[in-house]
């Protein structure tokens, strides 16, 4: 079975066998069902690349139990010390813990580099050699890749770190981590989840309702619409602008851009619509990862509504830790005394966010282009927050109005146009061409192609544009609702039955006939499930 | 936890869900109606049109039918077989043919033909069909706007709801003429060896279906492997040795012992992938031989079907330049 | 109470500090606001707070916030 969940294998044989069987099962085998069901997809995905999830799954359980068993020791040995022991055996066992936890985040680390990045570093280290004129080392590392590592892996440590800060206790029970972990749909894509928020409903999921598998479906539906009208629909002219370049005229490059970010995010979105929508036929709900990423109107937010689990595990697991750290703290202080406060956290803010930024962008793939896109959003989300206040004394004094329509447009339409930029250096294959193109579409910019029927030439004709449009204009209209806190899928349940059902046979009509598949479109791999 | 004492049987919602999925089926055999090409012609939206020539032929005239992929259309004339043996074939091959494909085709031409035998070029065997693939293909059987929908950027309204009428014939059967010479160096890919190259399992069941398919309709499957030194060698041979043998399939490989007599030097036209026009002159007077020695063809034809072949035939030898 | 009450409405002089509920899952602070509050609620109350305890739960309101540092007061 390919490693996509667009694909029909998944869509109509496996997911409703896993739901019948759910459906069917009495309600404590729902979720030895569920991981069962999680296991055997990874086994057709990935086969013996199984046993990573495995070691993954049992090292950090047996590491959990240690730490609770250390913690519940270190509990009655406090209350027995006298006032002056307890600060040494606070230390004692927290140095215990820590080499634990340290053991297992290497364990896991180690694995993500050996597997990613190593021939990634292998290839700068021979680029570096032979800048020093020494010969080079052949070394070449090609690994299978399992399926959903950078996801699982992050889910591991951070149930880890939790039980580490007793945020949570340790489980005892291995099932539930296991399925906390190889949950079926939400391991190729993530979103990456929190133990608190999936670990106990998924082994204890809803009864299946009837309006929950409605639900569920729309939300499938409206993912595969995503990705098979617009996304794949906009793939052709993404290929001959990035992989042929058949065009270095500016214009059309800003477009392939702009036509990459929307590609990306309906794809991405529309994934993650799919694990949503299969997770809430199956009785259980997961944390969103999108919320209208859009409709930021800075750089800083767009990133708090856009893959979201990544965001938040960075922030929770890497920056805070990082900038909170004695080192970075006493620098500060150090400065504090001589800026004030907004610009000492702001220094040490920024340390820890350049580290963040850096793992972030290489999470996405080992390559320079990657980490450029990591730095691309570290200089504008840093440069945001530094001249903040100068845009609040500007609006001030022109006296725009901030909270209104064009101003907020205005401020959307810029931020959109910063990631699109981003995005650029993101899919062009290496850093030479990212900027390659970047020049080209500066230098050479005009808008003569797309007047003089060029830009129809390039894979995609008026028809494709229209069909887009329209794609693009539903997803519109529901984001729309969304922002203003409706949900269209609820308002949708109290419809009239044959309301409700023209929609479903209007979705999956237009899907079945505009849909990018069949002969002249060649599959298109998911991009996110690489990562 | 709550939990439920008994099983009651959800009737309201399995209700609603059939009727959905009926009205479901209705609609979308209703577009396949609206989309499916009305003519077998380009112009129609008909893809493949030289292997889907065969539906503009008279019923019942095709006697032998030969499906694969590049290979098969590129070492087969049916003309030559008529010139030679007097029954008509057709091939119905398409570039990077999968099994599906091949099924389906299969399936198409017993609609309205009756052929004899059916030959399967074994090169279309190695092509690894994935399971979506496969269920692509039956979702396409079903409800043909499956395969046709992107007909909708050149619809016209005036053909929606005519009933297809397939007029147009492939002079050339199916056969793609090519000329160009562009040797190959004699290869050691069919040095004797014991390894054989596994056949992917949804591959294998494909060919048992389409060899289980010709026994229902009394036909006779046969494998054929043509020349070609890029393509085959003696594990993919051995494979399908074991297969037909399996299956209780004939199986010939032109690739031993090299029975057509083909010249590396001037019988391909891109180093030994396909043959040329020259290549399949020999294969296709092979396969005639075989075929009109081997198995019972029916050769009596209406006059019409001679008629219309011989005027075929002329227009091919034309074209081919054996006759001016 | 104040004292913090001032803090928050320096950091975030458009908001009604006092009684809005949501500071953090409303987007108010933004990560470098926290790490600026953080600072400054260290030197003014005398406390270290652990990046533990940077939760949404403890910073979503000024009566969250001032139970922390109560917390982390007695503890310390």
């Amino acid at each position: 079975m390919e490693a996509s969940l667009f694909s029909l294998p998944f869509l109509l044989l496996f997911l409703p066998a896993v739901v019948v069987l759910f459906a069917l099962a009495p309600a404590r085998w729902r979720g030895p069902v569920l991981l069962g069901a999680s296991y055997i997809f990874y086994w057709m995905i990935s086969g013996k690349l199984l046993v990573y999830l495995l070691v993954s799954t049992l090292s950090v359980h047996c590491a959990a139990l240690w730490l609770g068993l250390l913690q519940k020791r270190q509990k009655a040995r406090l209350q027995q010390a006298q006032r002056d022991e307890k600060k040494k055996l606070r230390v004692l066992f927290r140095h215990q813990q820590r080499r634990i936890v340290l053991a297992i985040a290497v364990l896991h680390i180690g694995t993500l580099a050996v597997l990613k990045y190593s021939s990634f570093l292998a290839g700068n280290l021979n680029s570096l050699l032979t800048l020093l004129h020494w010969p080079a080392l052949s070394l070449s590392f090609r690994f299978a890749v399992p399926l959903g590592i950078s996801f699982f892996s992050l889910q591991a440590l951070s149930y880890l770190l939790d039980v580490y800060h007793e945020k949570i206790p340790a489980d005892t029970h291995l099932g539930r981590l296991a399925l906390f972990l190889a949950f079926f749909p939400q391991i190729v894509e993530g979103p990456i989840c929190r133990w608190q928020q999936t670990a106990c409903q998924l082994w204890q999921p809803e009864a299946p309702s009837f309006q929950r598998l409605t639900l569920g479906i729309q939300r499938i539906l409206l993912g595969i619409m995503k990705k098979v009208v617009i996304a794949d629909r906009l793939n052709l002219f993404i290929q001959n602008l990035f992989d042929r370049q058949l065009s270095d005229n500016g214009a059309l490059i800003a477009l392939a851009a702009l036509f990459y970010t929307c590609q990306l995010y309906m794809e991405f979105s529309g994934s993650l619509d799919v694990v949503c929508g299969s997770a809430e036929m199956l009785g259980v709900t997961m944390p969103e990862n999108f919320r209208q990423p859009f409709f930021s109107r800075t750089i800083s937010e767009f990133w708090q509504r856009w893959h979201i689990t990544l965001g938040t595990w960075f922030k929770d697991y890497l920056f805070y830790p990082l900038s909170m750290s004695a080192p970075l703290k006493l620098l500060t202080r150090h400065f504090r005394r001589k800026w004030g406060t907004h610009a000492s956290s702001l220094l040490s803010g920024a340390m820890a966010l350049l580290v963040v930024w850096c793992c972030n962008g290489l999470w996405h793939g080992a390559g320079w282009h990657y980490l450029f896109f990591g730095l691309f959003h570290f200089t504008l989300i840093l440069g945001g927050s530094l001249i903040a206040p100068l845009g609040t004394r500007l609006t001030a004094t022109l006296k725009i109005p901030v909270d209104k329509l064009p101003w907020r447009l205005f401020q959307m339409i810029r931020t959109t146009l910063l990631v699109a930029l981003g995005e650029l250096f993101f899919r062009a294959n290496g850093l030479a061409l990212g900027l390659k193109l970047f020049t080209q579409m500066i230098g050479n910019f005009s808008l003569t192609p797309l007047l003089d029927g060029t830009v129809l030439t390039l894979g995609m004709d008026l028809h494709d544009f229209f069909i887009v449009a329209i794609a693009l204009w539903i997803v519109l209209v529901y984001s729309v609702m969304k922002e203003r806190g409706k949900d269209p899928r609820q308002l949708l349940t109290q419809r009239r039955i044959a309301v409700r059902w023209a929609v479903y046979y209007g979705l999956i009509l237009f899907i079945v006939i505009f849909g990018a598949y069949g002969s002249g479109y060649v599959p298109v791999d998911p991009i996110y499930a690489n990562f | 936890m709550k939990r439920c004492s008994s099983f009651v049987f959800p009737l309201k919602p399995v209700a609603a869900s059939a009727i959905f999925l009926s009205g479901l089926a209705i609609l979308l055999l209703i577009t396949s109606a609206l989309f499916v090409p009305k003519n077998n012609l380009a112009e129609f939206g008909m893809e493949e049109i030289g292997a889907n020539g065969i539906l503009g032929e008279q019923d019942h005239s095709i006697d032998v039918l030969i499906i694969g992929d590049s290979e098969a259309y590129s070492s087969i004339s049916p003309m030559e077989m008529w010139q030679a043996h007097g029954f008509t074939s057709y091939v119905c091959a398409t570039s990077a043919q999968q099994l599906t494909t091949s099924f389906a085709f299969l399936k198409q031409a017993f609609r309205h033909q009756s052929p004899k035998v059916v030959v399967l070029e074994t090169n279309a065997i190695y092509r690894k069909v994935t399971m979506s693939q496969s269920l692509m293909s039956r979702l396409e059987s079903l409800f043909s706007v499956f395969r046709y929908h992107n007909r909708w950027k050149s619809f016209r309204l005036s053909e929606l709801l005519v009933t297809p009428q397939y007029t147009w014939t492939d002079d050339f059967k199916g056969y793609v003429y090519n000329t160009a010479v562009e040797a190959a160096s004699p290869g050691v890919a069919m040095q004797p060896t014991d390894q054989v190259e596994a056949i992917p399992p949804l591959n294998r069941e494909y060919v048992a279906a389409m060899a289980e398919f010709c026994r229902q309709h009394d036909t006779q499957l046969l494998l054929v492997s043509t020349p070609s030194t890029l393509n085959w060698n003696m594990r993919r041979h051995n494979g399908i040795a074991a297969l037909a043998q399996e299956l209780g399939l004939t199986y010939y490989d032109l690739n031993l012992d090299n029975p057509a007599g083909i010249d590396w030097s001037s019988d391909t036209r891109d180093r030994g992938d396909h043959l040329n026009f020259s290549g399949a002159l020999k294969v296709s007077a092979w396969l005639g031989k075989t075929l009109s020695e081997t198995f019972p063809l029916n050769r009596q034809y209406d006059e019409a079907i001679v008629r219309r072949w011989n005027e075929a035939l002329q227009r091919y030898l034309t074209v081919t330049g054996q006759q001016s | 109470m104040e004292k913090l009450l001032r803090i928050l409405q320096d950091l975030l002089p458009q908001v009604d500090v006092k009684h809005d509920q949501h500071l953090i899952d409303d987007h108010l602070l933004d990560s470098l606001s926290i790490l600026a509050l953080v600072s400054e609620l260290e030197e003014e109350f005398d406390i270290l707070i652990p990046a533990v305890d940077i939760i949404p739960d403890h910073f979503n309101s000024a009566d969250q916030l001032w139970a922390l540092i109560v917390r982390l007061q007695q503890e310390g």
